[in-house]
């Protein structure tokens, strides 16, 4: 692994040459960034890997059949497991995705799940991300990387290859293809994603799309030829989110956007990866509810832990958090991507009872989370090692069956006391190990 | 869009069933050819156990496609487009509707209609002025669901003006309060929101009413017996006389129509509307316009 | 797959010409540096006049760091990379990142170059890189439609700068053939009197100057 470690310069050179990029927005001016590759990977045990897999594919199963229920009978709700409140005045729930069946019962066909893991030894659910994770692309083409410049490295150390995501993830959209082509659609090349895009388009074999490239004729989508020649479009997998996707059924102020997409979609005529209206079931407000969900629709214990979370929307929970409110994390439900999360600790006295009168206030907005002591992560700088806050984004794919990627996106902060490690903030990534034996 | 014919109120109310012939036209024509035009329809009433419907003519013009679906709020949704370039689009709907007189619509209720949305949202406004029609229901002694929302629309009536041309389709509950005036969609927005202020479930329909002129939107309240309708821009209960188009949570769920196309024109737009009843001549004489 | 979309279309007609217009230039840039060290100040003008781009240059020295790495000079050497390089970023699922990476590369080292002492070692390395493109698309794009329109864009431009810079009426029918046959293989809408008007100019027989500004409007013309 030294050798490896030896090269990070060579490795950074070589993922510039693969324009392996995100795009951010600074003063309002599109800029490419390099995404910082650390070359010192996350090691997971097999044993272990073996556990994150089996309570992985338990969670994104209950949260597919949560998906299904919410949009279909609701019983979860009529058994007043999950208060309709955190699921009705969500913004994430999309009442015109209500009776749509979509192709094989799926909703949520590329599930990003964040953890970290405790001081404890054991991994905690952060968040959960059923719209439209990204991220898979960059521990993709860095193992790519890696094994050229040091393969000695992956010949002494049992590494199970993850180049297969692409393959996986063909698969998933192939299982859901209602018949036609499949399409990446991507808002186009000053996304911040938009790497993962072209990248994943060209690795799965699908056309990448824009949605002047896409439009509906008989109730049916197609990509559209310059040869003036039109080719029906099986599966979308799209890269824009829920309120772009459709202007005559969402925002109808949107320029970008497929008219009469989602009737074609309601028609049972194309598959949609992932289905709209996700977001209800990845709301900061329902994370909490995930345990009960596995419990209610799969009748088993959950094998992964949330962070202990409070909700105030409930008076005894309300109780702790105004108590203890220096010591806990809160997280405005509404807010995404590392935004809207306060430290407590972070606070002075006034802000602090300006924050408790706001829980006070309007409880279904905040959750409040124990901060969790979580392992730091060794990230190389310069000549030097130093230690940085980590997390781990696990894919889990659901096609045929639901499988988990055996690697995932391992993100480090930039800064030694920060706690967010989104891209979109800094920070950098790593290469996440699993092992075979 | 007139106020309505408040000297209805004293019309037959007991009468069981009725017999409505309607027609809906809408016609578009653009100063230039537009193309990839997408349409969604909302205007053919759909049969429920409070109104039979027998279409006699469903007529769009230039669409290449046309498909019927049921919308995420069970409306019957008439989508198409038409790619080629055009300068007009044109729909025709007619036909007749068995409508019964006042009643509850037995049916389960969906919880989205509980809370607030886009056109209902609990902004100050529109929370001072459920607390003052609360206050008012406490003082009529208005316990029953039904009792209180009357007491909310003869609340609204009393307290709001009808006058076109202030607010428009993108008009919110809150702003209308706000401006204090507006049309019959502004009424039912802010009915809608104030009764879910108060805890009753509500939803916003669109529809049409009686006599030549435009469509009308109206309130649907859930009681212990089920929705019942109430149209707070005239001040009466849904009957045999109003035929349901859609319904959604607020006005953005249920337009009549909506579409979209590529091109730079000027388009002008010419709605007619009738709705009469048939055979009995009773009623012929009521040519009021539709509040709207 | 076979399906390639308007938009697709026009990225590789585009990403052809741009890589071409870099390549001719750097090419033709190391003749007249290599003038520049004898002649007078400012025989860059009768370049810019020829090629139709203003003259905003001061001075020889000024002519080279501004024409060849001028980010805010739009007819720089890598303000045309740069076009090359948008028109590729969206072309990665039809080209794939082997092919795309060398228009990255290219674009890098013309960035990078601009701080040397002596550009021109390392601009040597953005032609190699060019040329490793060309060899690498012929090899990995897949599509044979992809390749000829790619080709139809690299030779409109070729067509254009030989014209432009006076070549000799042979090499001007040899790219005009060039042209021809990718045109041909292509199912690309193009203006068929322009394309007669542009033979009948090149293979005159009078022995006169060609008439230069017709011949560029008929080629300009040709496709759009």
């Amino acid at each position: 692994m030294r050798e490896l470690i030896e090269h990070t310069e060579g490795i950074n050179r070589l993922m510039a040459r693969f324009g392996v990029k995100f795009g951010i927005y600074k003063n309002g001016e599109f800029h490419e960034q390099l995404f910082p590759f650390d070359a010192i990977p996350r090691v997971i045990s097999r044993e272990e890997f073996q556990k994150l897999e089996k309570g992985l594919i338990q969670r994104v199963d209950a949260l597919n059949l949560f998906l299904n229920d919410i949009y279909g009978e609701k019983k979860i709700i009529k058994d007043q497991v999950v208060p309709e409140e955190f699921v009705f005045s969500s913004s994430g729930y999309l009442p015109e995705c209500e009776g749509i069946k979509p192709p094989k019962g799926i909703y949520s066909h590329i599930s990003g799940i964040d953890l970290v893991l405790g001081k404890d030894g054991k991994w905690y659910i952060l968040e959960d991300n059923l719209r439209i994770p990204s991220g898979a692309s960059y521990p993709m083409i860095a193992r790519e990387i890696c094994r050229r410049v040091s393969p000695s490295t992956f010949s002494s150390n049992p590494v199970v290859d993850n180049r297969n995501y692409a393959a996986m993830l063909k698969e998933t959209m192939d299982w859901v293809n209602v018949g036609g082509i499949p399409v990446i659609m991507t808002p186009g090349r000053y996304n911040a994603a938009y790497f993962e895009h072209s990248y994943l388009a060209e690795r799965t074999g699908s056309e990448l799309a824009t949605c002047s490239d896409l439009f509906v004729e008989d109730n049916q989508l197609f990509y559209r030829d310059y040869r003036d020649k039109k080719q029906k479009v099986g599966v979308i997998y799209r890269r824009i989110s829920d309120e772009y996707l459709d202007p005559m059924t969402f925002l109808p102020e949107s320029l970008i956007g497929i008219p009469n997409l989602m009737d074609v979609y309601r028609s049972g005529n194309v598959a949609i990866v992932n289905a709209p209206g996700n977001g209800v079931a990845d709301d900061k407000g329902i994370y909490y509810f995930v345990p009960k969900m596995i419990r209610y629709y799969l009748d088993q214990e959950p094998i992964l832990h949330n962070a202990p979370t409070y909700l105030p929307f409930y008076e005894e929970d309300r109780k702790y958090v105004l108590e203890n409110l220096e010591k806990l994390v809160i997280k405005d439900v509404a807010e995404a991507g590392g935004y809207g999360v306060i430290f407590g600790s972070g606070l002075g006295k006034e802000k602090l009872s300006e924050l408790r009168a706001l829980i006070q206030k309007e409880s279904r907005r905040f959750i409040a989370q124990e901060v969790i002591d979580f392992q730091d992560m060794e990230v190389c700088e310069g000549i030097d090692r130093v230690w940085r806050k980590a997390d781990l984004r696990a894919f889990v794919l659901s096609g045929q069956t639901t499988r988990v990627w055996p690697s995932g996106l391992t993100r480090f902060s930039r800064n030694a006391d920060s706690f967010v490690v989104n891209s979109s903030q800094g920070g950098g990534f790593k290469d996440t190990w699993v092992l075979s034996r | 869009m007139l106020p309505g014919r408040s000297f209805v109120i004293a019309r037959h109310r007991q009468r069981s069933m009725r017999t409505l012939k309607f027609t809906y036209r809408m016609e578009l024509r653009f100063s230039s050819p537009v193309s990839r035009h997408y349409f969604a329809l909302r205007c053919i009433p759909k049969d429920s156990p409070r109104q039979k419907i027998h279409l006699t003519r469903r007529e769009v013009e230039p669409a290449e496609y046309l498909d019927e679906l049921e919308d995420g709020f069970q409306n019957l949704k008439l989508t198409g487009g038409c790619l080629a370039p055009h300068s007009f689009f044109r729909f025709h709907v007619e036909g007749t509707a068995e409508v019964e007189g006042m009643g509850f619509q037995e049916e389960p209720l969906h919880p989205m209609y509980r809370y607030p949305s886009r056109y209902t949202a609990f902004e100050p406004e529109v929370a001072e002025f459920a607390e003052r029609a609360m206050e008012r229901c406490r003082e009529a002694k208005a316990e029953k669901i039904l009792e209180k929302a009357v007491c909310v629309m003869d609340y609204l009536h009393a307290n709001f003006a009808y006058v076109p041309g202030i607010t428009n389709i993108g008009t919110t509950a809150a702003e209308a309060l706000r401006m204090g005036k507006g049309v019959c969609q502004d009424y039912a927005h802010i009915m809608t929101a104030v009764m879910r202020y108060m805890g009753i479930p509500a939803r916003y329909v669109n529809g049409l009413m009686i006599g030549e002129g435009f469509t009308h939107a109206w309130v649907e309240v859930y009681t212990e017996k089920g929705w019942y309708g109430l149209d707070p821009t005239n001040r009466l209960h849904i009957d045999d006389y109003y035929i349901v188009l859609a319904k959604g949570r607020d006005y953005g769920d249920c337009p009549v129509d909506k579409g979209c196309f590529f091109g730079n024109a000027a388009q002008q737009q010419n709605i007619y509307v009738n709705v009469e009843e048939m055979e009995h001549d009773r009623d012929r004489g009521i040519n009021g316009t539709a509040g709207g | 797959m076979g399906i390639i979309s308007i938009e697709k279309v026009d990225h590789l007609y585009w990403l052809g010409r741009y890589t071409e217009r870099v390549y001719t230039t750097i090419r033709i840039f190391f003749h007249i540096y290599d003038k520049m060290i004898e002649q007078p100040e400012g025989i860059y003008a009768k370049y810019c006049e020829r090629l139709n781009i203003p003259n905003i240059y001061t001075s020889n020295k000024q002519f080279v760091r501004s024409y060849l790495f001028g980010e805010e000079n739009p007819d720089s050497v890598v303000s045309n990379m740069k076009r090359a390089y948008d028109n590729a970023v969206v072309l990665r699922d039809e080209l794939s990142s082997n092919v795309l990476s060398y228009v990255q590369l290219a674009l890098n080292t013309l960035e990078s170059c601009g701080k040397t002492t002596a550009p021109l070692l390392e601009l040597q390395q953005a032609v190699d890189y060019l040329l490793a493109f060309w060899g690498c698309a012929d090899d990995y794009v897949e599509q044979e439609d992809c390749r000829n329109i790619l080709k139809c864009g690299k030779y409109v431009e070729r067509l254009d700068l030989c014209i432009r810079l006076d070549y000799h009426r042979k090499d001007l029918e040899k790219e005009y053939q060039k042209l021809i046959n990718r045109l041909k293989k292509t199912s690309l809408c193009y203006n068929e009197e322009n394309l007669n008007r542009l033979r009948e100019i090149i293979f005159q027989e009078d022995g006169e100057k060609i008439h230069d500004q017709e011949a560029l409007c008929c080629l300009g013309g040709l496709l759009s």
